[in-house]
């Protein structure tokens, strides 16, 4: 056992410090650093410039193109990128499709999709809640129909998703469509490639709590869809949806991202006065135990993938308490603002913004921050969710 | 970065276990603590696995093994519910002695390390709490003799061991840091009065008036502290082991016992339950590597990190303890049944060496602007 990196590891962190440093824009670092609005082309930009560097699927193996690195180097690099304040990748196109693209997809798909992720050319959406199917996914009803046309086989896609996250921006999205009503619900699900630019799709904007817009609706009427953007088999998507929670492990407890946030929450603290305060103080240190815990959890993860040796199955903890941290510092960067945590003032989330306040405006995200986080919780399979699938792992029954 | 254990820590691991699950059953276990809680027997049995020389220096007759090692014997010792003081004397105790003239590390090193010498820490004072620096027991210096007079409370195994390492004050208040030196006396030149445990083991409270002692190092405060930390780090080791096996033992039972005509284990409300238990669990033992693989960093790393792990375990010890006595149900309280047993080992580790709350309140007296493994 040894706590410590490698000399390897550490040179290559030092590398990917530098690399960042060097290539990270400033203005996009300072909204990042202090919670305000990121434009499409804000979050494009440093997709781009990862990309041109092979960097943006940073999971990818070599033989797509990716750089291949293992686990650790994989956090180290996502570590790097997250104190550094780079915005977090948006994951629908490297993170998520791709694997899978990668997996079940043919050799044409290969070459048709994964250029345009790796480069951060194409946006893509994420298709799989639908308003009757949320923590039961395997209900969803979005319907596929497979005709025959002169122009080849196509899908003609029926139906509504939702919590569609910045699809405003998608040009691609991929979705779980449901090809047969025969059997379990899970079995007549498929996995489908959808241009968003095709005929019957309207995007339409769900304003969420904290008055932003960020997620979606997206209504399919009568979308035709090319046969060959089918991944794997018909009926199999389900397999294909899990294999892609499966590439979502330790990425999802966004540790390095709360250790980033946790600097701010004392900085916040200091400057309003409350650091000193033993009760809220006491708060904070908790909080930090918790995030060392969850970091070491991660850890323990990284190193078991490394070396093959262990088994831990505990992608349900990480996302759990990965949520709960996020949702807790974003709870007391509001308390610590306090008072100064209540005007909304939805222009101030804009760069630049020059309001004639008496106190700083950094304080003026914090309360949107909280309110945003509550999807914390909910989202990639509810927290609940994910007790009962720690559950069937400890009682194996 | 690596958190695999080695072949010959797997090999140890699995020599505790053999030993438990044939030499240190419950009905054994129950049957001496109802009896007094006296382990000395246990302890000798330790000794011939040759763990009370784990970490004792190779030249003084030990095996010089390191924190990792100690920590894998501490978690089967855990999950065998061994109520001896092995994070006491076999672990605390070396780390004192590494602060010892020559003489003194010859003469009693060999035989704690063979288990033929119990020598245990006696810390506790009654105003102190937690706070070591607090300090009343007084020593005074008479030609080159050294003599103590005051009190210790709730020194473990204390009518069973040979000696004790005492600090005391030879100069300054009672709360300072400086002026405290440590002290060996052998038991035949104190009062021990000895009572049974909440938790199935030993201990007592020691009276020193003009005892005869022998100094073991001078501006000791810095040691005791290392000492406390290398005890700390045992217990949560030892806590992940308790934990480990009450969780298995609560998950057999939910698996088994039937209610409205259906297992336990088929209630969400349950087994949500066992989710959060898992969750805890998996912390502290996450929390429990972290404590030891910082054992050797510089003073206020180390301490930092040590009560960060404390806080930790001291949040899971009282979950998982409290819930698995709850998922239970009434078999969880009686004290025929193993699970209220390693809950309350559980309980009375929580409050050793600083309790969850002493140890918030130094992780909050000790935060730096950045924070993680490696802050």
């Amino acid at each position: 056992m040894d706590l410590n990196f490698t000399a390897e590891e550490l040179a290559f962190r030092q590398d990917i410090r530098q690399w960042v440093a060097e290539n990270l824009p400033a203005d996009i670092a300072h909204k990042v650093r202090t919670a305000l609005r990121l434009s499409r082309d804000d979050m494009q930009r440093w997709a781009k410039i990862l990309g041109k560097k092979g960097w943006l699927g940073w999971g990818w193996p070599q033989q797509f193109g990716g750089p291949g690195w293992n686990a650790i180097q994989k956090h180290l690099f996502e570590e790097e990128c997250a104190l550094a304040c780079a915005p977090r990748v948006v994951p629908f196109g490297p993170v998520m499709v791709a694997p899978v693209i990668m997996a079940f997809g043919n050799a044409e798909q290969h070459q048709r999709f994964l250029p345009g992720i790796a480069s951060g050319e194409v946006w893509w959406s994420q298709g799989y809640s639908e308003p009757g199917s949320g923590s039961d996914l395997a209900s969803l009803k979005c319907k596929a129909e497979r005709v025959s046309t002169s122009s080849g086989d196509k899908y003609i896609v029926n139906g509504q998703k939702t919590w569609t996250t910045l699809g405003q921006y998608g040009e691609w999205i991929f979705c779980l469509v449901r090809t047969s009503s025969e059997g379990k619900p899970q079995t007549g699900i498929s996995f489908l490639l959808i241009d968003m630019k095709s005929p019957g799709i309207t995007v339409r904007p769900i304003i969420l709590m904290d008055g932003e817009h960020e997620v979606n609706e997206v209504w399919f009427d009568n979308v035709e869809v090319p046969a060959e953007n089918l991944i794997g088999e018909e009926n199999k998507g389900w397999t294909y949806a899990k294999h892609l929670l499966a590439h979502e492990r330790t990425n999802i407890a966004d540790v390095n991202r709360a250790k980033r946030e946790l600097e701010r929450l004392k900085r916040i603290a200091k400057a309003e006065g409350i650091y000193e305060d033993q009760r809220f103080r006491d708060q904070i240190a908790l909080l930090e135990v918790d995030i060392v815990a969850l970091e070491m959890m991660v850890l323990r993860v990284l190193s078991a993938e490394k070396s093959g040796k262990q088994s831990l199955d505990v992608a349900g903890l990480l996302k759990i308490r990965g949520s709960e941290i996020q949702q807790r510092y974003s709870e007391l960067m509001m308390l610590a603002a306090g008072p100064l945590a209540r005007p909304y003032i939805h222009e101030a989330m804009e760069a630049g913004w020059q309001g004639d306040l008496a106190f700083p405006n950094t304080l003026l995200p914090l309360a949107g921050t909280y309110f945003n986080m509550r999807k914390t919780t909910i989202y990639g399979g509810s927290n609940e969710v994910q007790r009962n699938i720690v559950s069937q792992t400890v009682l194996g029954s | 970065m690596d958190f695999d254990f080695t072949e010959d820590q797997e090999s140890l691991r699995d020599a505790v276990r053999r030993w438990v699950d044939k030499g240190f059953t419950f009905e054994r276990r129950h049957a001496l603590a109802k009896a007094g809680g006296a382990t000395r027997a246990v302890y000798g049995e330790l000794a011939e696995l040759g763990l009370t020389g784990l970490v004792v220096p190779e030249d003084n007759g030990g095996l010089g093994q390191g924190a990792v090692d100690a920590m894998v014997v501490c978690e089967e010792l855990g999950r065998g519910l061994v109520n001896a003081p092995f994070a006491h004397a076999a672990l605390m105790t070396p780390a004192l002695l590494a602060g010892a003239p020559e003489a003194v590390r010859t003469e009693w090193l060999p035989g704690i390390a063979a288990g033929e010498s119990l020598v245990v820490p006696a810390l506790q004072e009654r105003a102190a709490r937690y706070r070591w620096q607090h300090v009343a027991t007084r020593a005074t210096q008479t030609g080159g003799a050294w003599a103590l007079s005051g009190a210790k409370c709730a020194v473990p195994a204390a009518d069973e061991a040979d000696a004790f390492l005492v600090p005391a004050r030879v100069s300054g208040a009672d709360a300072d840091t400086a002026g405290i030196a440590l002290f060996l006396v052998r038991k035949a030149d104190v009062q021990v009065s000895a009572y049974a445990t909440q938790d199935g083991a030993r201990a007592g409270d020691l009276r020193l008036n003009n005892s005869t002692a022998t100094l073991v190092a001078q501006d000791a405060f810095a040691l005791i502290e290392t000492a406390v930390d290398v005890g700390i780090a045992a217990h949560c080791a030892e806590a992940v082991g308790l934990m480990d096996r009450l969780v298995a033992i609560t998950v057999e039972y939910m698996n088994t016992r039937k209610q409205f005509g259906t297992t336990l284990a088929s209630f969400q409300a349950l087994r949500h339950r066992m989710a959060d238990v898992k969750m805890q669990l998996e912390l502290g033992r996450s929390m429990s590597y972290f404590a030891s693989l910082k054992l050797g960093e510089p003073a206020p790393q180390r301490r930092r990190a040590i009560s960060q792990a404390r806080v930790q375990l001291g949040q899971s010890m009282r979950f998982v303890g409290q819930q698995c006595v709850q998922l239970h149900g009434g078999i969880g309280c009686t004290d025929e049944y193993v699970a209220s047993h390693y809950f309350k080992r559980l309980t009375m580790l929580e409050m050793t060496l600083g309790d969850t709350l002493h140890h918030l309140g130094e992780v909050s007296a000790r935060m730096q602007d950045t924070a993680g493994v490696f802050a």
